[in-house]
């Protein structure tokens, strides 16, 4: 299945802004963490097609998934 | 109101989302602005010149020339008066509005004072520099019933959530755990745009002026991730989990606020050193931490600790976070450097 993925912040130095996959179908967050070899406390903020998701969330075919660090200046 | 607080807020209350009630609201609410760094400093100058009746800001850190880029309130000579920061803040927003009664704490925010300091407050606004203490907010914040603003800041981009106790989800809901010391990017090793400031807390603010005017349709149930350089603004819908329970909104446990958990400094005597404990001891990736560090100072690092040297300061990092800072006299500023150079 196809999806889309955007990194944001900092994740994005030395990876990309925005590219498409080509995944299997019943594959979770995790799995596209070890993809882009990000560890869970890299992206404590997940989204998918805009809505708040987990490492276990199962990902659909044409999913929009955003991953962000965390942002804690002030 | 008066004819002269008519008069003053005329263009506000122009507004008609605002109006003559709104700004009546205004001026009998209490606002906590807990931090006033760079995010705090915009805060408060735009609660005190909106005509918010009670200014609380909190704050246990000095001026320093490298924050006067960004942190609007100060200058030259509130440093070279060595005024703390939450003290120099309020004095200049005397003068924009004395009808405010404008209220300086010189004080780490901690399990032990957090509940004192917001006792009366209508909105807590994030103006801190560290997720411990906006865990710790957050904690005190579900107990009280007290609504608050998070809002962070890095580089060009910055993030803000709304959360009202008991109505939206909180801070845990979509950060899961503190995140861990030295893993992420801050102020001091990544670099800030002050216009990125500028947008964060405009937005921030706003939300803080809807909550407090009791105008909840139109407060954003979304997390709004903004980006000044490359112009991105994008909105997030934060969800509960539908499988598990959250530990601070649903289940009321409040570990931080308890003092069962967080950061510990201790100054350690006669050494002219702090021991700063991070909460959890989970390892702090020296590779990825030395990186950003020596954009700053000088770094030198084995498998059994990191040396990382500024002007005055030199840190003595260990591999599970806890850090001893050599030039570090309060307890207060060893955790101060600690949240700007490592992060926790």
């Amino acid at each position: 299945m196809k999806v889309k993925v955007k990194l944001f912040a900092t994740l994005r130095d030395g990876r990309f802004s925005e590219k498409e996959f080509e995944i299997e179908a019943g594959s979770d967050v995790e799995l596209l963490l070890k993809m882009f070899n990000l560890k869970h406390e890299d992206v404590p903020i997940i989204f998918i097609n805009g809505r708040h998701a987990d490492f276990d969330t199962r990902i659909m075919d044409n999913d929009d998934i955003a991953f962000f660090p965390p942002i804690g200046g002030g | 109101m008066n004819d002269k607080e008519i008069s003053r807020y005329y263009k506000q209350t122009l507004l008609p989302l605002i109006g003559a009630d709104g700004q009546e609201l205004l001026g009998k609410s209490t606002v906590v602005i807990a931090g006033c760094g760079a995010l705090g400093t915009s805060l408060a100058n735009t609660m005190v010149r909106s005509g918010v009746g009670n200014v609380v800001i909190i704050d246990r850190d000095y001026i320093d020339y490298d924050n006067l880029p960004r942190q609007i309130l100060f200058d030259e000579e509130d440093i070279r008066r060595g005024l703390p920061k939450s003290v120099a803040a309020a004095e200049k927003l005397r003068l924009v509005n004395s009808s405010v009664n404008i209220v300086p704490v010189v004080a780490d925010l901690t399990s032990s004072n957090i509940e004192e300091l917001f006792s009366g407050a209508d909105l807590i606004l994030d103006g801190t520099d560290n997720f411990e203490t906006r865990f710790l907010i957050n904690e005190a914040c579900d107990k009280m019933k007290i609504p608050w603003v998070y809002a962070g800041v890095v580089s060009t981009y910055g993030m803000i959530y709304a959360t009202i106790p008991g109505e939206t989800p909180c801070l845990n809901c979509f950060i899961n755990n503190i995140p861990a010391p030295g893993s992420f990017p801050t102020c001091a090793t990544t670099g800030v745009l002050n216009t990125a400031v500028s947008m964060v807390t405009s937005i921030e603010a706003t939300e803080g002026l809807k909550i407090l005017m009791g105008r909840k349709s139109a407060i954003s149930e979304k997390l709004i991730y903004v980006d000044v350089w490359h112009n991105i603004t994008k909105n997030f819908v934060i969800k509960k989990s539908e499988e598990s329970l959250c530990r601070i909104c649903d289940e009321h446990k409040y570990e931080l606020l308890k003092g069962e958990t967080g950061v510990k400094a201790v100054s350690l005597c006669g050494h002219n050193s702090v021991q700063v404990t991070p909460a959890s001891l989970i390892g702090v990736p020296f590779e990825d931490l030395a990186l950003r560090l020596k954009k700053s100072g000088e770094v030198k690092f084995n498998n059994y600790m990191m040396k990382f040297t500024i002007p005055g300061y030199e840190f003595t990092i260990f591999p599970d976070g806890r850090t001893i800072i050599k030039g570090a006299v309060e307890e207060s500023e060893g955790k101060s450097l600690y949240a700007e150079y490592i992060g926790y």
